[in-house]
C-alpha cells in the first residue's frame, strides 16, 4: 500500500516535472516553432472558444458603439435643447433692446434671477442684478417688453429685490385705452396655485363703463409710482362680485413671469417724465400697417374697375365698327340702323371677341385667339371668320352687279345678231 | 470520484471555460475574472496531483495558444497550480465557500506570479504594478466569480456528495 503511494507520488512528480520540461521547452523555442504549435491548436481545440470569443468580442463592440451612438444622440439632443433656450433668450434680449431703444433713457436694464423655483405654483418676487447704484430705488416699475412686471421693495447697492404683480401687496391704477375707465389693479387670489394663479383683478370700475373682453388695460399714472401708458393686461371678463357700485374684471396679464429672466427698471426721473407712447406704438403701428393694407386693396379695387370699364369700352367700339361694317356692307344709311344693328348683334354675338382682331388691326398684327376671357371669347371664332364673310359677300354683289351689268351687255350683242330660225 | 461525478465535474468545468471565453471578452474589465483557474482548481482537487498537473498544462496550452506572446508560460503556471492546488486538497480543503474563495485568490495570483515573471509579459515598474496592484484585485475578483459559480454550480457538484 505505502509503496503503491509511493508511486503514486513518484508518477505525479513525474508528471509536473514533466509538463514543466514541456512547458520550459515551449517557452525557449522560436517564434517560427511555436507558430505551427499554437495554430494547430487553434485550428482544432481551441476554434470553438475563438469562435465564442469573437462572438462576445462582437457583442461588446456592438454595445460599446451603442453606447457611443446614444452618447452622441444625447449630446445632439442636448444641444438642440440648449439651441432652443439659447433662441427664447435671444428673442427676449432682442425684445429687451427694441424696448429700451424706444424709451431711449431713463432705465436700468437688470438680469432676473428667480427667488422662488420656477416649479414653485406661483412666483412672486425675483431678484435683480442691479441696485441702487444704477439709479433704482424702491417702488421704482420694473418692466419688461410685453408689459408691467411689477415693482421695487428693496434696492440694495448691488442688488434689488422686486415683487411681481402676482404679490399679494401688488397695486396699480389702471385704466382703459380711451382714458375714460379707471380702477385699480390687484393680483387675483381665487385659486392660488390653480390655472388662474396669474391671473389679475381690475376692481373699483365704474358701474356705467363696460369693457369688453380683449380691451387692454394700461397703467394710468395716478398714484405716481408708475407712468402712464404700461401695458398690464387684457380684460377677459367680469367677475361677479359683493360690491354694488362697482365692477371688477378678470385681466389676463401680458407679463408671464415665470419667462421673465431680463427686465428694465425705470429711474424715477422717468417716472416723473413719463414714458410716452411706449407700449402704444406697438398698437399704431399694427394700425398704420392694417391702413397701408386697406390703402392697397382699394387701388386693386380701382384698378380692375377701371380695367373692366376700358374692357368694356373696346368691346362697345369695336361692336360699333361691326355694325357700321354691316351696314356699309348692306348699303343702310349709317343714322337709320336699327333694323342693321339688330342683324349685326345676331352675326357679332360675340363681338367682345373682335377686340383682338380690332386691336391688331390697330397695331399691325395678327389678331390672336384668347384662350379665355369671359363670354367674349367663345365668339370669337365666329366674329372673326364672319367679318371677312361680310366683306366677301359685298365684294361678291359687287362683282355680280359688274358681272350682270357685262351680261347686260353680252345680251345686247347677241340680241344684234340675227335669231335662228326654229327647226 | 465516479463517473457520474467525473461527467458533471467536467461539464461544469467546460461551461467554466466557456463563460472564459464568452463572457470575460463581454465585460472587459481591467481586473478580469479568470474562469480557466475556477476550472482548475474544481478539476484539480478532484485529481491526483500529477492528473491535475496535466490538467493545468492542457488549460494552459489553450489559453496560450491564444496569445500573442509567451507561448508555454500558462501552462507551466497552470501545471504548477493545478499540482499544488491538488496536492494542498490533502492538507486542508473543505466545503466551504470562503475557504474556497481564499483557495481561488491565492491560485490566480500565484497564476500571475508565475505568468507575469515567465512570461516576460511587464518589466519594472509595470510589473510592479501588475503583481501587487492588477493581479490582487483580478485574483478577488476571480475569488469572487468563482464562489458564485460555485454556489450556482452546486446542484451539479452535490451528485458527486450523494
Amino acid at each position: 500500500m505505502a509503496s503503491a503511494a509511493r508511486l503514486g507520488n513518484k508518477v505525479d512528480a513525474g508528471l509536473l516535472i514533466g509538463c514543466v520540461v514541456i512547458s520550459l521547452v515551449l517557452l525557449v523555442l522560436r517564434n517560427e516553432d511555436k507558430e505551427p504549435i499554437a495554430s494547430a491548436l487553434r485550428r482544432t481545440a481551441v476554434a470553438p472558444l475563438v469562435s465564442l470569443q469573437r462572438g462576445a468580442e462582437r457583442w461588446r463592440t456592438a454595445w460599446v458603439s451603442s453606447e457611443q451612438r446614444q452618447l452622441v444622440a444625447d449630446s445632439v439632443a442636448l444641444r438642440a435643447v440648449k439651441a432652443q433656450a439659447l433662441q427664447v433668450e435671444n428673442d427676449q434680449l432682442r425684445k429687451i433692446l427694441g424696448l429700451g431703444t424706444r424709451l431711449e433713457s431713463g432705465f436700468v436694464p437688470a438680469e432676473a434671477l428667480h427667488s422662488t423655483a420656477q416649479s414653485e405654483e406661483t412666483v412672486t418676487t425675483l431678484t435683480l442684478t442691479a441696485g441702487s447704484t444704477a439709479g433704482i430705488q424702491r417702488y421704482s416699475p420694473v418692466v419688461a417688453p410685453e408689459g408691467l412686471v411689477g415693482t421695487i421693495q428693496t434696492a440694495d447697492p448691488t442688488m434689488s429685490i422686486a415683487i411681481l404683480y402676482t404679490h399679494p401687496d401688488f397695486r396699480a391704477s389702471a385704466m382703459a385705452p380711451d382714458g375714460t375707465t379707471f380702477g385699480i389693479v390687484y393680483p387675483h387670489r381665487a385659486r392660488a396655485g390653480g390655472a388662474d394663479a396669474y391671473m389679475l383683478e381690475l376692481q373699483g370700475v365704474s358701474n356705467r363703463s363696460v369693457l369688453k373682453p380683449g380691451t387692454p388695460i394700461y397703467t394710468s399714472g395716478l398714484g405716481g409710482t408708475f407712468p402712464r401708458g404700461i401695458t398690464i393686461g387684457t380684460i377677459v371678463e367680469e367677475i361677479k362680485t359683493s360690491q354694488v357700485w362697482t365692477k371688477t374684471y378678470l385681466i389676463r396679464p401680458a407679463v408671464s413671469p415665470s419667462r421673465v429672466t431680463t427686465v428694465l427698471v425705470l429711474v424715477p426721473q422717468r417716472v416723473t417724465q413719463g414714458i410716452g407712447n411706449v407700449w402704444g406704438a406697438a398698437v399704431n403701428l399694427d394700425s398704420a400697417a392694417k391702413r397701408i393694407a386697406v390703402a392697397g386693396d382699394s387701388v386693386a379695387k380701382q384698378a380692375a374697375v377701371l380695367e373692366a370699364r376700358a374692357r368694356q369700352a373696346t368691346l362697345d367700339s369695336v361692336k360699333h365698327y361691326a355694325i357700321d361694317s354691316v351696314k356699309r356692307a348692306l348699303g343702310v344709311p349709317l343714322n337709320a340702323a336699327d333694323s342693321a344693328a339688330a342683324a349685326a348683334r345676331g352675326l357679332l354675338a360675340g363681338a367682345g371677341a373682335a377686340t383682338g382682331a380690332a386691336t391688331g388691326a390697330a397695331t399691325g398684327a395678327a389678331p390672336r385667339p384668347q384662350a379665355s376671357g369671359g363670354g367674349a371669347a367663345p365668339a370669337q371664332p365666329t366674329a372673326s371668320q364672319t367679318a371677312p364673310v361680310v366683306r366677301d359677300t359685298s365684294r361678291a354683289r359687287r362683282d355680280s352687279l359688274r358681272r350682270d351689268s357685262l351680261r347686260r351687255d353680252s345680251l345686247r350683242s347677241d340680241s344684234t345678231r340675227p335669231r335662228r330660225p326654229p327647226q | 470520484m465516479n463517473w457520474t461525478g467525473a461527467v458533471r465535474t467536467i461539464l461544469v468545468c467546460l461551461i467554466l471555460i466557456v463563460l472564459h471565453y464568452t463572457l470575460r471578452p463581454l465585460l472587459a474589465w481591467r481586473a478580469s475574472v479568470d474562469f480557466m483557474i475556477v476550472a482548475l482548481l474544481i478539476g484539480s482537487v478532484r485529481l491526483r496531483p500529477g492528473a491535475a498537473a496535466v490538467y493545468g498544462f492542457i488549460l494552459g496550452l489553450l489559453a496560450d495558444s491564444l496569445a500573442v506572446s509567451g507561448f508555454g508560460a500558462a501552462a507551466l503556471a497552470m501545471a504548477v497550480v493545478g499540482f499544488s492546488a491538488s496536492w494542498l486538497k490533502a492538507v486542508f480543503f473543505a466545503d466551504n465557500l470562503a475557504l474556497n474563495g481564499f483557495f481561488l485568490f491565492l491560485a490566480k495570483w500565484v497564476f500571475d506570479l508565475i505568468y507575469l515573471l515567465v512570461g516576460h509579459r511587464a518589466q519594472g515598474t509595470e510589473l510592479v504594478m501588475q503583481i501587487f496592484v492588477w493581479s490582487p484585485l483580478s485574483a478577488a475578483v476571480t475569488a469572487v466569480a468563482g464562489v458564485i459559480a460555485l454556489s450556482l454550480l452546486k446542484p451539479l457538484m452535490e451528485a458527486r456528495t450523494a
